[in-house]
């Protein structure tokens, strides 16, 4: 079972300590709201894939990428048809008419939605969700809280990986699973009810066992690795910051 | 077109992996016809991913298995379902209805029996598992042994020719693997092909006539229960153990390989009168 | 000194009318391995989980008698106290993974961070646990990745290294195969040899015939029988409630294999030396 998405490596990124992959996250969404131009969000995109491309998980962002395509041809049709400011035609396919002015809004949305997930990636991709929740732990957050956050980033790959095992059940007692949309549409219900069930049992029994690890003893943690943040980490911290500032600065004293 | 003597399940050199690379069979070549087969073996031997290789959940990726004459790949899951039921170690991966009554009507009411059909053979199934009086609990309310024997009802209920259980004395204590070795033997008896995955050695013994040892992808052995037992170094290498009277029959030197506590006190008692 | 003192455990669980566990009382010394046999519903779970302090801090219910485990009153200390003086490991090795550790040595480190144990300790117990229970090997290997009898090691060292003094284990073998069940029970029976005490429910009663040294019999929450396991099987209501009996002592009862104290062979070996006796003196 895998945990997350995450991807092990050992490139600069992932040396990297997750608070400094948290600030660099918080900040890339923080510029794209800062950045709303297509020129801005351009740049910002490209550093982004920058930072993702050196940590060498464009390959699995990719994926995330074509995932969310269909979202984003979505604003890029309905803007281009329907935007209130639509006056030049740009695009005109038989009785439907595309605007110059829709599709740059809507490839200004797209931008956006992809500098999000860029951002986000950072944090997801580059790094460990336990190695994140400990490095939250350690400044000061509840310990169970920090499992709480454990515990749902779990379940989701957790009923992916029973999912096939269910709807397998299914298919063997006769149901049909093979064919048109609709047939898959239907056998995916009785997957759900197992799927639910089964991941809350799995749950109770975790907590249960976790319970007589000790785990819901008074007083802080301690840790069994030494936090380790790289001497690079600081330049890291100060050029996220300095590009904050950039963006800010740009956007109210240059009016990008 | 299926012949008188064809077996219902025939496996031509099946090969099967997951991963390229990463065998997990390595070439079996087996019939499987009526009566009780026992397959054993430790785990990560390949146990589980043969069986879900006879209803077509996989399908070879080198070799053939034919099911009643049919190459498994000409066929659905849903359309082999008729002729092969499967029940899951697992039960979480298999119930789903909010009554056991419906969960164990589920497959028939698939395979197009009426519901009235359905019905009589859903009761008649979890008579015969001991389970009457509970139709109308939530499975998940159920302890875990009786949650396993619910998905066993609800595979015998579908009347398949071929039955096949994966580890279910898992959990069960000894009434539970009473009940599960009576129904082996009641439809063994009645001409139909059971082949169970196990760790229990006496639950074989006992039941099975036919053993398939598996190790490593292949099959290590494939002969009656009392030929399998008589050969202690074979089982070690697959790393199994006869059952302990077995045992204490070859370490008192009884002429015949002996499987129950009753042949044992009968043979011990020929050798003495 | 005892370490486990039961005493007229009486306990039932919310919104049921039977009582799940009815005049419980047993001792148990440290160094020794007591096996609770019974069939399904005889309280074996309930019986282990009181034992911890889940019942009935966690399922509540009403519960009545005295629970003492390393000194600890149990139903007057919270399950946190008592975990850190008798350890559970549960029937699903899957579920007791924390699924928070990537590898099994940050896995047996788990308990030990939030017990707030200082590093170079952490270490020393980790170190000892993996060896104690064979998982050198594998200590930088994801914990997804190993086998079921390797992923139940786990959550016996995972358990071990709060350094318990009483361990606890719910059908710990069920789902595993014979080789992964030996696995566990020589490990259970090295951790007695250094004076843990082992509580374990267990349906294979041959094993348990071989290694535990007395056996507590549930039957419908009622305690049958508590004693080594040749006086034990040798009881005629403990067969006669449908409670498994080692095949050789079945056999050797059929037969009138009779030892000198009255009892009937339990173990392999046993059955064997009296096999041989009787055969070669006719």
């Amino acid at each position: 079972m895998r945990l997350s998405l995450y991807v092990p490596g050992d490139t600069w990124v992932h040396r990297l300590d997750p608070m400094t992959k948290l600030l660099m996250t918080v900040v890339g969404i923080g510029l794209t709201f800062l950045l709303p131009s297509l020129q801005g969000g351009t740049l910002l995109l490209v550093l982004l894939l920058a930072v993702l491309g050196s940590a060498g998980v464009l390959h699995r962002a990719a994926a995330v990428y074509v995932g969310v395509a269909i979202v984003a041809g979505t604003f890029l049709v309905v803007q281009g048809l329907v935007y209130p400011g639509n006056a030049v035609p740009a695009l005109t396919l038989g009785p439907i008419v595309f605007y110059r002015e829709g599709l740059l809004v809507g490839l200004r949305l797209a931008l956006r939605l992809y500098n999000i997930l860029s951002a986000t990636l950072i944090l997801v991709l580059v790094t460990h969700p336990s190695d994140l929740v400990e490095a939250v732990v350690r400044r000061g957050a509840s310990p169970r809280l920090g499992y709480v956050i454990m515990a749902v980033l779990q379940v989701i790959p957790t009923m992916m990986a029973t999912a096939s095992t269910i709807m397998d059940a299914q298919r063997s007692r006769g149901l049909e699973t093979e064919g048109s949309l609709w047939v898959r549409l239907k056998a995916f219900v009785p997957v759900m009810g197992p799927l639910v069930t089964g991941s809350l049992i799995a749950t109770e029994e975790r907590a249960l066992a976790l319970e007589v690890r000790g785990f819901s003893g008074e007083g802080r943690p301690t840790f069994l690795k030494e936090e380790v943040i790289p001497p690079y980490a600081t330049a890291a911290r100060l050029v996220t910051v300095a590009a904050l500032a950039a963006g800010i600065a740009g956007r109210w004293l240059l009016g990008w | 077109m299926m012949s008188e003597r064809q077996p219902i399940i025939q496996a031509r050199d099946v090969h099967f992996h997951y991963t390229p690379g990463r065998p997990v069979l390595k070439g079996i070549t087996l019939d499987l016809g009526p009566g009780a087969t026992a397959i054993v073996g430790q785990n990560g031997a390949g146990k589980s991913t043969f069986v879900r290789l006879l209803n077509g959940l996989l399908k070879p990726v080198e070799g053939q298995v034919l099911v009643a004459g049919v190459d498994t790949r000409q066929m659905t899951v849903a359309q082999l379902a008729r002729t092969v039921g499967l029940v899951f170690q697992n039960p979480s991966d298999q119930l789903f209805k909010s009554r056991v009554l419906d969960e164990v009507m589920f497959g028939p009411l698939n395979l197009g029996f009426s519901a009235q059909e359905a019905r009589e053979r859903a009761e008649a199934a979890l008579a015969e598992l001991g389970l009457e009086g509970l139709e109308a609990r939530n499975p998940y309310d159920l302890g875990l042994a009786e949650r396993k024997l619910v998905t066993v009802a609800s595979v015998l209920a579908m009347g398949t020719p071929v039955i096949i259980l994966d580890e279910p004395t898992i959990a069960q204590d000894q009434v539970g693997v009473r009940q599960l070795g009576a129904i082996v033997d009641r439809l063994a008896r009645a001409g139909r092909t059971v082949i169970t995955i196990t760790h229990d050695m006496e639950f074989v013994a006992r039941h099975f006539q036919r053993v398939l040892v598996f190790q490593d992808g292949r099959v290590l052995a494939d002969d009656t229960a009392e030929a399998i037992f008589a050969q202690p170094e074979l089982l070690a290498a697959a790393g199994l153990q006869a059952p302990p009277i077995t045992r204490l029959g070859q370490a008192l030197g009884l002429p015949a390989t002996v499987l129950t506590v009753e042949a044992f006190v009968e043979a011990v008692r020929a050798g003495e009168g | 000194m005892a370490v486990i003192e039961v005493e007229n455990l009486r306990y039932r669980y919310p919104r049921q009318e039977r009582l799940a566990l009815d005049g419980i009382t047993f001792t148990v010394e440290p160094g020794e391995f007591i096996g609770v046999i019974g069939p399904n519903l005889a309280g074996k779970s309930t019986l282990c989980q009181a034992l911890v302090g889940l019942v009935p801090h966690f399922y509540k219910g009403a519960i009545g008698g005295q629970v003492r485990v390393a000194g600890l009153d149990v139903h007057r200390s919270t399950v946190a106290e008592v975990s850190r003086r008798a350890g559970l490991v549960f029937q699903n090795p899957f579920t007791q993974i924390s699924g928070a550790k990537l590898t099994v040595y940050e896995e047996v480190a788990f308990g030990l961070e939030h017990a707030g144990v200082p590093r170079e300790e952490m270490r020393r117990r980790i170190d000892e646990a993996l060896r104690l229970l064979g998982l050198e090997a594998v200590k930088d290997q994801s914990p997804f990745a190993l086998s079921g009898g390797q992923m139940q090691r786990l959550a016996i060292a995972s358990v071990l290294a709060m350094e318990p003094e009483v361990l606890i284990l719910d059908e710990p073998t069920s789902q595993l195969d014979p080789a992964g069940t030996e696995e566990v029970f020589e490990a259970v029976t090295a951790l007695c040899r250094r004076g843990m005490a082992v509580v374990m429910a267990e349906h294979k009663v041959d094993r348990l015939a071989e290694h535990a040294d007395r056996i507590l019999v549930l039957h419908q929450g009622r305690q049958i029988a508590y004693g080594p396991p040749r006086q034990v099987f040798a009881r005629e209501n403990v067969a006669a409630l449908g409670v498994a009996v080692p095949a050789v002592t079945q056999a050797a009862k059929a037969l009138g294999w009779v030892l000198e104290d009255g009892t009937y062979p339990v173990t392999l070996a046993e059955a064997v030396a009296v096999g041989q006796a009787r055969r070669g003196g006719r």
